[in-house]
């Protein structure tokens, strides 16, 4: 192969592709923030014994797993403001999109961590009178959020993945301005390749993490 | 909000998007098939004792297991053409990201099921005088392959919703015709309510399907 590789265009370009990256981290952040409080209180309501709290969840929950989240952003961004009547700019349609996608993944690993607790930690912790908003806050949280906490970090790592799709939306984050950059010089190797590069360097060190979390508690068990 | 729902203009070109719920059938099964493939190829290299095999095989797994898709997407789609000077049909690229990233994820599930066969068993069936090559036909695989089941209908399900990157390509799948119904239409609620419908009831009849399948795998346990 003769094709020669333009080094130079990889380094001038770099300034453009950071700023897409800070906006990356801005959907970023607060999809998971927002997401684990959602997703806890979806939990919540998925293992409660109420059907009128319990089917509702189970249903949202299902919807956001099984679509891809492709539509769900272009559903926010085009499909949402015609029901509640105010247009939303992209960032604003893919921050809802990508946060409400990660509460229903947050609320399975919740729900999953909360029924991985034996049944008498619970009856133990009632038993010294606790009330169980105490109990959850007291005993089962803090081991649910240690037990899943490789669980977490992969949910974070799929999130930093998807915010790719905001570029679908226009958002102007690392994606898009990799498209940008190719549709201003014709050179797709190089910009495609460094932006394939940079969110590597951006998630592979929470996927290391993860994984070396879920080796140490499993030799602890 | 008094919006009036009005599907007429989208159930009139229902026959766009069933289309598109085939073409996007079609290319999720030939990806989910070239990524247990490929899947298959980059486990056994994992599990290689030789570096020259595992670790190329690792490269690429953790490549593709953190970068996003879409990148796949465009860099087989804009990229390798400029390096083989071959142009793609949106269909092979898409193809081709797809089964190439669904591989990395699948050798995981590969190689996840292999090693947690105990040893026990791989010193029992030694100890009975089998070749590698028996071991593994009789005792491990049959063994690992109900425990890889579930993580695989999982992973096959994350392709079928991937596939949706295939529009950005101009692929005629499911999202794209919805986009094209959506443009003759000018009906977006409607138009998008519908396709995340089918992928839905897509993706539950498979699960259900899947459930049934596992049910009878594991059948023996009982």
């Amino acid at each position: 192969m003769t094709y020669h590789f333009d080094f130079g265009l990889v380094l001038q370009s770099f300034p453009v592709l950071f700023r897409g990256l800070l906006v990356t981290i801005q959907l970023w952040v607060p999809s998971i923030a927002g997401g684990l409080v959602v997703g806890l209180s979806l939990a919540l309501c998925r293992l409660s014994k109420t059907p009128v709290l319990r089917v509702p969840s189970l249903v949202y929950i299902e919807i956001f797993r099984d679509t891809p989240v492709l539509i769900q952003l272009i559903w926010f961004f085009y499909a949402f403001p015609i029901i509640i009547g105010v247009q939303l700019s992209p960032f604003v349609a893919a921050l809802l999109g990508l946060g409400l996608n990660t509460s229903a993944y947050a609320a399975e690993i919740f729900r999953g961590g909360i029924e991985s607790i034996a049944r008498g930690q619970w009856e133990g912790a009632k038993a010294l009178g606790m009330r169980p908003a105490a109990v959850l806050r007291r005993i089962i949280l803090p081991q649910v959020f240690k037990r899943m906490l490789p669980a977490f970090t992969n949910r974070a790592i799929e999130v930093a993945k998807m915010s790719s799709l905001a570029s679908v939306l226009s958002v102007h984050e690392l994606m898009y301005q990799g498209r940008l950059l190719n549709s201003t010089y014709y050179r797709p190797l190089e910009i495609l390749t460094t932006v394939a590069f940079i969110y590597f360097v951006l998630i592979y060190p929470g996927s290391y993490l993860s994984a070396r979390l879920e080796r140490r508690l499993a030799g602890k068990d | 909000m008094a919006y009036l729902w009005d599907f007429a203009p989208v159930l009139a070109r229902s026959d766009l998007l069933i289309e598109g719920l085939k073409n996007t059938i079609e290319i999720a099964l030939i990806s989910i098939v070239l990524g247990v493939v490929v899947g298959l190829v980059l486990a056994l290299l994992k599990l290689s004792s030789r570096r020259a095999f595992s670790y190329p095989a690792t490269a690429f797994v953790e490549f593709y297991r953190n970068t996003p898709p879409i990148v796949h997407f465009f860099w087989f789609f804009y990229a390798l053409p400029v390096v083989t000077s071959i142009n793609l049909d949106p269909f092979v690229a898409a193809v081709l990201a797809l089964s190439t990233q669904s591989g990395a994820f699948y050798a995981e599930v590969f190689r996840g099921g292999i090693v947690s066969i105990e040893r026990g068993q791989w010193e029992g069936a030694k100890a009975l005088g089998m070749s590698r090559s028996q071991l593994m036909r009789r005792v491990i695989l049959p063994q690992a392959l109900t425990r890889m089941f579930p993580p695989f209908v999982e992973r096959s399900f994350e392709l079928t919703k991937t596939t949706a990157l295939a529009s950005t390509l101009a692929y005629a799948d499911l999202m794209y015709q919805a986009m094209l119904v959506n443009s003759e239409t000018f009906r977006p609620l409607e138009v998008y309510t519908t396709i995340a419908v089918m992928y839905l009831l897509l993706l539950v009849s498979a699960s259900a399907l899947a459930r049934l399948a596992e049910a009878r795998m594991t059948a023996y346990r009982t």
